[in-house]
């Protein structure tokens, strides 16, 4: 360490004398804005720091028995949080040097047995002449006024077997530039939906963004705010939704559904790098993962502070690796964050029920507290049980029937086809996650917090068909009462 | 009338910094100075600028005082805000933020300790900004953003192999815009300046602010010029002036490669509209000596005062740039004070650009072999810069030397003909002259 001049304090005397010396030097010129910018030296490159990356941000996953087609499951997957609608013509175009992914982990192992795998190619027709997405109506995808779309490939990965390519050179919704561009946004979409062989669909959309909470509950707990989460004052934002519907037999082990019907699903999002390898002619790299979501708020509510990036870069096969993790969900902050905020007393640790909803999913067989035969892969007949490791994975077991009237509160509500069997875009997982973290069983809510966020639903309705998740908003946020 | 704009504006320069006094008052955080033009902003959409981020951050933490990841955002905001606005008023403020951050949550609080280095970084205080970044990496082996931060240090501080490991470690954890320029950088200095276009493109292409656009359009144009492309550098600020308007560094940009395309009338309005907004020392140095070169030597001369006069501003800020203000003497002042300033550089830090400004500044000052080995040390890595080149030519000029000194004037010719509009005509006449002596 060398010795280092102090630094002067500034004051505020001292800094307006300064100015009025540079002011006068300057003769003239009016300096704009507040405070006279006075830079760093061209030598040093200031690059961007701030670690904000919204295309690979993936903000929630959903995977459920289709309500009108109970022969399939549905997985949504959403990434890019807070589009502004309407902010201009704004286009939030998926990455294209990323595999967009959502894994199936059908067997216990905490690796993908199946992997649906997203890749986007940008067609841009713009040339230098215009910034604009569109030069007229865009009244079909195709539509030559339609100057920027993307394109992109769906391929089904199993392990051992050679990548099976779905969909070849599909065209992704575009971004909703607006109402007086895009008059039918549904059209559009209809559009852009894809049939599978082998049965089933798929679409790249934009969306209204489905998640829904108040985020006071949290504040009042962290005594911070979750902004970072993505997931603040979400009502009126779009996002980027991939959606495909698929018959049970393509996820069950053996394509089995009915001896093998529990499935463990988490998206992530990998990012092709770089190798700094000096005189390579082209300076790729592997892909690496760079995000990672199971079940909602996991990151949120149970990865402690120091882990979280590591969370995002491992697979679930090694967070029975990570003791840091692990002690986490058996000792979880929130409990006594809860107690000493409100009173009410921490269930007894370790929490051993908290380990059978996120780890390894809800089975007498995992001899867990639990005793309910619900969603970890333990229940299906033909797997090797030895194989099986606790592995955070958003769990469902597809033999649930479809519920005619679907509680908010899933299985705590008592209707076992909710959250945290799977998770539908109506579960409220905010009042679930926390009545479970509070030690709240079926039928046995935490009164004191049956209130949960006061937030009981998403800001647009979803629908009753594929792809569920409402169409994108398009009145601005800013503007929206 | 321009006494009283004079006056005017001095008023509404200390009511603006009035406005800085306390971090916990100040409720408006300074915005990007109002564009010339508008485009209808960016090319994407995507995050919000800086700083609505910034009154975001500040009105929550109104709200959760206790917020420590949130303060450490703001300090992190801070930083940011002051590389896209050039105010240094911001690092005060942001080191507030930071330490209140650290304060509330001592432990595992990578966020804060990785703003401290960036702040740490902004301000020149390199060998600081590593120490903080290594507590942040020991911290969380898996966080990416320090690593950025650490690059960026052991890049200034000269350890070449140390930074080019920290950016692959970035890369490796996180590739994003924010590792690409980094990579872009190192392979710059190392002279693959192919390679760094194509990361600034892999860059650009992750890029989802119009800031972060602006940047990556910014450093191609920068690359393009340096190989002597002024018409496609000029493309490239175009480029990121219409994805940020308010991104004045691509506006001086452009007053640089309109000179080097002849077209001063035009130059000599960019750098003045660049400088109002933004007086950058780096734009006012280049606008003196293009006026300068045009024998407007009087105007010239007012520049130079006003960077005098930045340089005060700077220091009170806790900014050390010794580096800045020892090219600006060794040209332009006094070669002797020029060397004190960069012989202090030099004993921080190995770099190779304050090799090439020491030893520049002891050519100034007459002391040629002493010249010669840092002017060589410059170019260690092998970076391509013609200002580089054409200094090591001159040194081994004056000693004598004059078949390198041929080899390395032409040589910066050869890499960008329109390095400077001082120095390569100067390059060009001493040219000529060594060829007459063969």
């Amino acid at each position: 360490m060398t010795l280092r001049r102090k630094p002067a304090r500034i004051g505020r005397r001292r800094s307006a004398a300064l100015l009025l010396t540079l002011s006068t030097a300057v003769a003239g010129a009016a300096l704009a804005g507040p405070g006279a910018g006075v830079g760093q030296a061209s030598s040093h490159r200031e690059a961007p720091l701030i670690a904000s990356d919204p295309q690979v941000d993936n903000t929630d996953l959903y995977a459920f028995s289709s309500p009108d087609k109970s022969d399939t499951v549905t997985l949504v997957a959403n990434w890019y949080p807070f589009q502004e609608p309407n902010g201009g013509p704004n286009f939030y175009p998926f990455a294209t040097d990323a595999h967009y992914d959502i894994n199936i982990d059908s067997q216990g192992t905490g690796t993908p047995d199946l992997t649906y795998r997203w890749t986007f190619r940008n067609e841009d027709r713009r040339g230098d002449k215009t910034f604009l997405y569109n030069n007229g109506v865009v009244n079909n995808l195709t539509d030559p006024t339609l100057l920027f779309r993307q394109h992109y490939t769906l391929q089904e990965i199993r392990t051992g077997h050679r990548p099976v390519t779905l969909v070849d050179d599909a065209i992704a919704a575009p971004s909703n530039v607006g109402k007086a561009s895009m008059p039918d946004y549904g059209r559009l979409r209809s559009q852009a939906t894809r049939r599978l062989p082998g049965g089933g669909q798929t679409v790249a959309s934009q969306a209204a963004d489905p998640f829904f909470l108040d985020l006071r509950i949290f504040d009042l707990l962290y005594g911070g705010n979750l902004s970072e989460t993505g997931h603040n004052t979400l009502n009126g934002y779009n996002v980027n939704t991939l959606a495909i519907q698929v018959p049970k037999s393509a996820l069950a082990y053996r394509g089995n559904a009915t001896r093998n019907p529990v499935v463990g699903v988490w998206s992530s999002t990998e990012r092709r790098t770089m190798q700094l390898s000096p005189g390579k002619s082209t300076p790729t790299g592997p892909y690496v993962q760079v995000s990672r979501l199971g079940n909602p708020l996991v990151n949120e509510a149970v990865v402690p502070a120091g882990l979280k990036n590591a969370f995002n870069a491992l697979p679930p096969s090694q967070d029975h690796n990570q003791p840091k993790l692990v002690a986490k969900v058996l000792d979880p902050e929130v409990p006594k964050l809860v107690q000493a905020i409100y009173g009410i007393p921490a269930p007894a640790t370790p929490r051993t029920d908290l380990q059978e909803i996120f780890l390894t999913g809800i089975a007498k067989a995992t001899g867990g507290p639990l005793a309910v035969d619900l969603n970890s892969q333990l229940l299906n007949k033909d797997i090797d049980k030895r194989r099986f490791v606790p592995a955070e994975e958003l769990r469902l077991n597809m033999s649930t029937p479809v519920t005619a009237k679907p509680n908010r509160l899933g299985v705590l509500g008592g209707d076992f086809q909710g959250f945290p069997n799977g998770r539908r875009m109506a579960d409220d997982v905010v009042d679930i996650a926390l009545q479970a973290l509070e030690g709240a069983t079926p039928g046995h809510l935490i009164q004191a917090l049956a209130a949960g966020d006061g937030v009981n639903g998403p800001g647009r309705p979803y629908t009753g068909s594929f792809p569920y998740i409402a169409l994108p908003f398009t009145n601005a946020v800013n503007q929206a009462g | 009338m321009r006494r009283l704009a004079l006056i005017a504006t001095a008023a509404a320069l200390c009511a603006g910094l009035a406005g800085f006094a306390a971090l916990e008052d100040s409720a408006d955080p300074p915005g990007p100075p109002a564009p010339l033009s508008a485009p209808g902003g960016g090319d994407r959409g995507g995050p919000p600028d800086m700083g609505t981020v910034i009154t975001k951050l500040q009105t929550g933490l109104r709200q959760q005082p206790a917020d420590a990841s949130g303060w450490a955002q703001l300090g992190s905001a801070y930083v940011e805000q002051a590389r896209l606005t050039v105010d240094p008023t911001l690092y005060p403020k942001s080191e507030s933020a930071l330490r209140r951050s650290l304060a509330l949550q001592p432990q595992h609080n990578t966020a804060a300790l990785t703003g401290m280095a960036g702040l740490a970084n902004a301000r020149h205080r390199f060998a600081q900004a590593r120490t903080w970044a290594d507590k942040a990496v020991a911290d969380d082996p898996y966080a990416w953003a320090p690593y950025g931060a650490l690059n960026d240090a052991l890049t200034q501080l000269g350890d070449d192999p140390a930074a080019q490991d920290a950016v692959q470690h970035m890369l490796d954890l996180h590739p994003s815009t924010e590792s690409f320029t980094r990579a872009s950088y190192t392979l710059e200095l190392h002279g693959h300046t192919a390679e760094a276009a194509q990361a600034l493109q892999r860059a650009l292409e992750d890029a989802s602010s119009p800031a972060d656009v602006a940047f990556c359009q910014h450093y191609l144009g920068e690359l393009a010029f340096n190989t002597g492309h002024p018409q496609q550098a000029l493309d490239h600020y175009r480029r990121a002036l219409a994805a940020d308007p308010t991104y004045t560094a691509s506006l001086a940009g452009s007053a640089r490669a309109e000179a080097a395309l002849g077209q001063s009338d035009r130059a000599v309005t960019d750098y003045r509209t660049a400088i109002a907004r933004v007086p950058q020392p780096q734009y006012v140095l280049e606008f003196g000596e293009l006026l300068q070169s045009l024998g407007r030597d009087g105007e010239a001369r007012t520049e130079y005062g006003v960077l005098r006069a930045e340089q005060k501003l700077f220091a009170a800020n806790g900014v050390v740039d010794d580096l800045n203000l020892g090219q600006y003497q060794a040209d332009h002042g006094d070669p002797e004070l020029a060397v004190t300033l960069l012989t202090a550089e030099w004993n921080r830090r190995h770099n190779v650009l304050v090799a090439d400004a020491l030893g520049w500044a002891m050519h100034r000052a007459g002391r040629d072999a002493e010249a010669l080995p840092l002017a060589r040390q410059a170019d260690r890595l092998g970076w391509r810069d013609a200002l580089l080149r054409y200094h090591r030519g001159v040194i081994e000029q004056s000693l004598g030397d004059l078949a390198p000194a041929r080899t390395d004037l032409a040589g910066a010719l050869a890499a960008n003909p329109h390095f400077s509009p001082l120095y390569a005509p100067d390059a060009r006449t001493r040219l000529a002259r060594l060829q007459g002596q063969r």
